[in-house]
């Protein structure tokens, strides 16, 4: 199964290391610099955006095949406990100071967890399904309880999944596979 | 007015993320939106606050954003006649 792992000071793809310099936020800019490029969108992103983005890219491009064709056949169902919380608190700070009370609608727009999913899904032209599940802790088994769910829809015959957490800048952890109906 | 221009830019570019541009970079009477910049409408809102927060002025209806933000020309000119900070 494909799979990548990311942390702030740890890079795998399929079980082997990758190579970076960086820690934390500026390792997820090292990975999009050297692996992906020209989606100046990426700068615009929250932490957990720019995780999912560069998890997901990493993974699909190790998939290979035809990329950025429309499909509605690849779903999107991510899972985490922390929601949007990096987001949230970047928001909060725009309006946390009543003499300085500035709302930011780009921080706004990302104060949702499943925001990253539509960011995926705009970037690979996914019209499938896409979710973000958030519940306390880490769970396997529920994981895979909805990833059966998503597959009752006739139309999924692949799912982009994993988990996608993120409390700040330093500190995020992507685990992302893709799962292909045929295998199960 | 061209000092007003390039803190202008380095303004936009710090608010809207527009990583490794430089002000330099930035053509004052190229269009902001579609072909120019390429900025989208959550960037227009972000202008809007941006002429708040640095210039005390206040966009009564928001739909004048379409005019205002023409180019950064145009924006720096209506800053220059508008501002309160």
């Amino acid at each position: 199964m494909l799979k990548v792992y990311i942390n702030p000071e740890i890079v795998m793809l399929n079980d082997k290391p990758l190579a970076h310099n960086e820690k934390g936020a500026a390792l997820l800019t090292e990975l999009y610099r050297n692996y992906i490029g020209d989606y100046p969108k990426f700068f615009k992103m929250d932490t957990l955006s720019k995780l999912g983005f560069v998890a997901s890219e990493l993974l699909l491009q190790a998939e290979g095949g035809t990329r950025f064709e429309p499909r509605e056949d690849r779903a999107i169902v991510f899972f985490n406990r922390s929601a949007s919380l990096q987001a949230d608190t970047a928001y909060q700070a725009t309006i946390q100071d009543k003499e300085n009370f500035f709302p930011s609608p780009a921080a706004f727009v990302y104060t949702l967890p499943n925001i990253v999913t539509g960011e995926i899904a705009i970037r690979n032209k996914y019209f499938g399904e896409t979710s973000f599940i958030v519940f306390p802790e880490h769970d396997s088994q529920i994981m895979a309880q909805q990833l059966q769910l998503a597959f009752l829809d006739p139309m999924t015959t692949s799912i982009l999944s994993g988990w996608l957490d993120c409390t700040d800048e330093n500190h995020f952890e992507a685990e992302l596979f893709i799962i292909y109906k045929s295998n199960l | 007015m061209d000092e007003l221009i390039y803190t202008l830019k380095q303004q936009i570019i710090e608010a809207l993320n527009l990583e490794d541009m430089k002000p330099e970079d930035i053509d004052e009477n190229a269009s902001l939106f579609g072909e120019g910049l390429g900025l989208d409408s959550i960037d227009a809102l972000e202008l809007i606050v941006l002429m708040e927060k640095n210039y005390g002025i206040k966009l009564k209806d928001p739909s004048q954003g379409k005019e205002i933000f023409k180019s950064v020309a145009v924006m720096a000119d209506y800053i220059a006649k508008n501002r309160t900070k």
